[in-house]
Parts: structure tokens; sequence; C-alpha cells
């Protein structure tokens, strides 16, 4: 079995009209056996950026607190919010630098980043675990349902959701795809990114 | 073989693990205490390879109190789980890794309020309601998930715990005879004869 | 210099008698139809071997069936169902029913048990009743009746997408209405080829030809199906059931 579904887990990011949305499914298991119910793969790395951490669950909290360090250490020294893009390149490089002995984590990215006329422009982006960079138009999937979600995605997704049509669509894509997985689910939580807010909400899944 | 379970209630940790020390197929001492008072207001029960779990749970009693001497506070429970996991996940990483699985139990007296970490020897650091490590988690999860109660008192905590340790007992081929159990509450940390 | 003979080095040889020819299968039962789809695309690891190979087969007026997996056990299986149905015909004057085929290819699979076909069998058709059935197999025999398949390739693709569009899952109805239990034809005609599109914009094995066959159960109307471009009908005895057969391209970028 591979270290990459040892605690297993999935993340989607889509884009929309304006908007993206990020979701994950919550299990934390030690291969079959489940060991909580409430494990958050995505977090936020500025009030406009999301970032999903899919893959062995020690390195989650381990390069979730090492984009917070980079990230603030960005802030400081630039003295203003990181972007989307930049913030992806930051993501690449971090994992590049261990590209022999790799962070077993697949991320996946979403954020508005500013235009210069001030708009916002939906952003979403994939690495693979050595940092690869895939920036998709339409949506990137992650982690041990990633299939399932490739085959829902594709049927249900289409261009210019709005932020409500967006999450149902990103909620259903979820949902089905971990209820075909036995290494995610138990719970899934979806994050609606807008120019002036986000939405976080946490749907009831299949506990099976 | 070696077990240990703990759960939250209301303004409690209950924190259990085994007394055998065991090699190979022979019992080498019955009366281990697997189970480290950190702080004032933290327990945390070890599991693993012999001799990783005494090193890394001695390495982390020390550090702790070293925080406490410098600093003139304990750290609180999420500070505690925080460190106690990047020190597993640097080891991980390094020539030899500690094999050594946690359950940090600790009451927040900021917040007066009960928190129980589960944390394995990749360093994978997850808050719950309930937790266990070793053989005895597969039949007492499946009891914790129904029998639980975040706002139970110590009597029935005490209560769900007795069903685990009986369940392990009745089913698992090799269980374990005696154990030891702690709580850590607002007042602090005592031993529970159990 | 010539090789030497080496000597005392024990060398062990295999052949391995199996092959995955990549593909997907799907079929779909109505309340009076039954829907059964394939891709055509034929391929060995990354070769392509042909872009036109059916993998979906008329065994009778009522019946279709698909197989996926290792092709050549694919058409052997065919050759040998077709065979013990015209057998029937000849002992009996009729049609085998479906439930009675599907019941004979479990026996012919599980005769194979310790040298089994590699093939996922799904079987569709019209039931005595009058029904639209679906059957799905595993290579072994193992088989069950449902309203929805898709087996092969881009299974893992298809199925939960399915699971949402048919069965409805995790889709909780209006209040005081409830989901459908059948959709009409030209709904799942239209879900059958999204399934395809989808499959094949993000599977390799998946790709160049569609070929769904319609089965109508005896007495309904044609439901919209004249609506879609090159449809064959491929009934051969009157006042049955009806067979019809779509052909369709897939996205070639």
């Amino acid at each position: 079995m591979s270290i990459m579904q040892y605690n297993g887990g999935s993340v989607i990011a889509m884009v929309g009209k304006d908007c993206v949305a990020i979701a994950s499914d919550l299990r934390l298991g030690n291969q079959a056996l489940g060991i909580s119910s409430n494990f958050q793969k995505i977090f936020s790395v500025t009030d406009r950026i999301y970032l999903g951490l899919p893959g062995l669950a020690t390195d989650v909290t381990t390069l979730r607190e090492l984009f917070r360090y980079r990230v603030n250490m960005y802030t400081i020294k630039e003295e203003r919010e990181i972007q989307p893009e930049t913030f992806a390149h930051l993501v690449s490089s971090t994992l590049y630098e261990h590209r022999f002995g790799p962070y077993f984590i697949e991320p996946v990215m979403a954020g508005l980043s500013k235009t210069p006329s001030g708009s916002f422009k939906p952003f979403i982006a994939a690495t693979d675990l050595i940092g690869c960079l895939n920036f998709a138009k339409d949506f990137v999937v992650a982690g041990t349902a990633s299939e399932k979600l490739y085959g829902v995605a594709e049927g249900l997704w289409e261009s210019d959701l709005e932020p409500e049509d967006l999450f149902e669509t990103i909620s259903q894509t979820m949902l089905n795809a971990v209820d075909r997985d036995a290494y995610s689910g138990w719970g899934v939580v979806v994050h609606v990114i807008t120019k002036d807010k986000v939405v976080t909400r946490t749907l009831k899944g299949r506990m099976d | 073989m070696e077990t240990s379970f703990a759960l939250t209630g209301n303004g409690y940790v209950i924190v259990a693990a085994d007394t055998t020390a065991a090699r190979s197929i022979v019992k080498m001492k019955i009366d281990e205490d697997k189970i480290k008072t950190l702080s004032s207001h933290l327990l945390m029960a070890h599991s693993g390879e012999p001799g990783d779990t005494i090193q890394f749970a001695e390495y982390v009693e020390r550090n702790i109190r070293l925080f406490q001497i410098r600093n003139n506070y304990a750290l609180r429970p999420s500070a505690a789980a925080s460190w106690i996991r990047r020190s597993l996940a640097q080891s991980l990483r390094s020539r030899h890794p500690y094999a050594v699985n946690l359950l940090l139990g600790g009451y927040d007296t900021a917040e007066d309020q009960p928190h129980l970490y589960w944390i394995d020897y990749l360093g994978t650091s997850t808050e719950v309601p309930f937790g266990a490590h070793g053989y005895g988690s597969y039949f007492a999860l499946s009891l914790l998930d129904r029998y639980h109660d975040p706002n139970a008192t110590l009597e029935e905590g005490l209560a769900t715990l007795r069903r685990c340790v009986d369940e392990v007992s009745k089913r698992l081929v090799v269980s374990p005879g005696k154990y030891k159990v702690k709580v850590v509450d607002k007042d602090g940390t005592r031993e529970i004869e159990f | 210099m010539p090789d030497m003979v080496s000597i005392g080095q024990p060398q062990q040889r295999q052949f391995n008698p199996y092959s995955e020819n990549g593909g997907t299968i799907l079929a779909i039962a109505g309340a009076n139809f039954s829907v059964i789809a394939g891709d055509t695309r034929q391929s060995e690891g990354y070769n392509i071997q042909t872009r036109y190979a059916p993998k979906v087969f008329r065994l009778t007026d009522k019946a279709v069936l698909a197989v996926n997996g290792f092709a050549a056990d694919g058409s052997m299986f065919v050759k040998k169902v077709k065979q013990r149905l015209e057998w029937y015909r000849h002992a009996h004057a009729k049609d085998m029913p479906l439930r009675a085929i599907a019941r004979l290819i479990q026996t012919m699979l599980y005769s194979r048990r310790f040298f089994p076909y590699y093939v996922y069998n799904i079987l569709g058709g019209i039931e005595e009743d009058g029904s639209g059935a679906v059957y799905s197999f595993d290579p072994v025999g193992s088989y069950e009746r449902e309203s929805c398949r898709a087996a092969g390739a881009a299974q893992s693709l298809v199925q939960p997408f399915l699971d949402n569009q048919i069965y409805f899952k995790n889709q909780r109805p209006p209040p005081g209405t409830s989901n459908p239990t059948h959709l009409p034809l030209h709904e799942v005609l239209s879900l059958v080829i999204d399934s395809f599109t989808s499959a094949t914009e993000r599977h390799i094995e998946v790709g160049d030809g569609l070929e769904i066959f319609v089965v109508l159960a005896k007495g309904s109307t044609t439901q919209g199906l004249e609506n879609f471009a090159n449809v064959q009908e491929m009934t051969q005895t009157r006042e049955g059931e009806r067979m019809f057969n779509i052909r369709r391209n897939l996205k070639r970028d």
C-alpha cells in the first residue's frame, strides 16, 4: 500500500464566475481504520487564497506550518499580501526542494488574484508531490478519490457558475466521489471564495 | 499486546494504558507505568518500540519542564501537542526515527476545557473526543463511537472505559491484564484505582 | 569469443495468458427500455490496436451483452453464449428469457472458476414482464440485477456520476415530491453520451467511437429515439421487442 493512500483523503477546487471553490473530505484514517472525522485538510493562506493538502497526514500539518511561516516571511519582507500565482510557485519550489525525499502531499490551491484594474480573477492550481504545477481553467483534483472526482466533475462542471451554483456543483461532485472511495469521506467541508467574502459550509455525508 | 485508550468528558480527560512490558512472548513486567505526567494539567500515554517510548517520553517531559522553568508558565495542551508532533515529524525523517505512539490528554486552565490529542509515530496529530492505540483500538473505537458522551460525568466516563477494557479482555487473543488509569481535570492530574 | 554456457543458474519462464484491452461499457435500465453502450477503442498499454472493436453485442431481440476486459476472452465468451442461445432456440422454438440468460452466463463464467474469462459482463434487455433490466457480472459469475452499471477502464470515473444522476444519490427531492425511479429514454441517452464524453476527456483508454444499443419493450413507442442521429433498427423478428443501434464519434482532441 502506497504512502499516498495511508491516511486517505481528497481535495477538489473549481472555478466559477468571479469566484472559486475548494472542498475536501474530513476523514483521517490509518489504512482501513478510521481515526478522526474532523481532520481539516484545507487551510487559509490569505483572505483570498485557500490551500488543500491531501496526502500523508503528518506532512499535512508539517507543510501547513511551513507555508504559514514562508507566507508570513513574504508578507513582512514585501510589505504586501502574496498573490495566488506567486503562492503557487512558492508551493512548487518548496516541494521541489525535497525532490529526492519528498513530502507525500499533492497540494491544491484556489484563490482570487488582483488584476491591475483592481478587480479579481479566479485562480486554481495543483501540483504533484514534487511540485510540478498544473494551472487548470476548470477544476483540479487530488487525493485517494481523484479518479472519481475527475469523472463526476467532468460531468457536472460548467463554465461561469454563480457562487451558489458553484457550491452545489462542487458539493455534489465531492459527496458522490467520496461515497465510492473507502479512504475518503466521513463528512465534507466546502469553501466558496468571492471577492468580498468566503462562505464555509460543513456538509453531512455518509459515515460509512 | 500494548493497548491504550483515552476519552474526554465533562471537564476531564481519562487516559488509560495497559501495564505489561513484554519482550517476544515473555511478560517482563506487569506494573509498568506508561502514562507520564508532563505538567500539572497534562498526561501522555506512550506506546511503541520499547526503549524509544521511554527515551522519547522523558525527552518530552524534560523539555516541557524546561519551558515551564524558563517562562514561568506551562504550555497549554494544544501548544504541547504541536511541539511533540513536530519532534516526532522531525524524528521521522532522521537516521533513526522514534517509533512512539501517543495519547496526549490535558486540561486547558485558560479556557477551562479538556483536550485530547491522538498522535502517532509519523507525527500525525489530531484532536479527538476519544482515541486509542494498539490492537485494542480495533475493539474500543467502535464501542466509543456508540457510548462516548462528551458531557458525561467522570463516573459515566469510567463506565465507558470499563466497557472498552472488558471487551478487549474478552475478544483480544493476547489481551493485557491490568491497566493504569489517570485523569486530568481542573484540579490537575491523578491516578484512579480501576 | 562465444558465450560460455553458464551452469547452475536457475531460470524461470512464465507465459501470461491474459492481457487488458481498456475501454469502458455502461448500461442503464428504464421502465420499459434498456440502454447498453460501450466505446470502440481497443488498446494494449499505450498502443491502440484498433479504433473500431465492438464490445456490445446483440444476443436476441431483447437481450444485449457488453463485454470488457481481455478482448480475446470477450469475443470467445460472446461466441459461446450465442451458441448456447441458438441451441436453446432449436430445442424450445423461442428466445431465452433475459433472466435465464443471466443465470446461463453465471454458470458459464463459474465453470471456468480456476482459469476465468478475464471479462466483466453487463447484460441489458427486456425482462418477460416488459421491464427494462441490467445484469452485471464479475469475471467468475457473481451477478446482480441493477438499474445502472459501468465497468471497465473508466468505471471509477463514470459510476459515481451515475450514482448521482440515475440513483439521485446525495440529492434530496423538494418537499412533497420524490425522486423518479426511472428516467425517460432521451434523458438516459444524454447521460450515456455525457458519461462517455467525460471518460474520453480524462481517460486515455476510452475514445474513438461510441456504440449504443437501445432495446424497447413490446408495444412501446420509440420515445423520441427518432430524433437522434445515426439510429439504425436491428430488430429481426416482428411483433416483439425492438432493438436499435446508435453510432457516434467521441471527441478527438
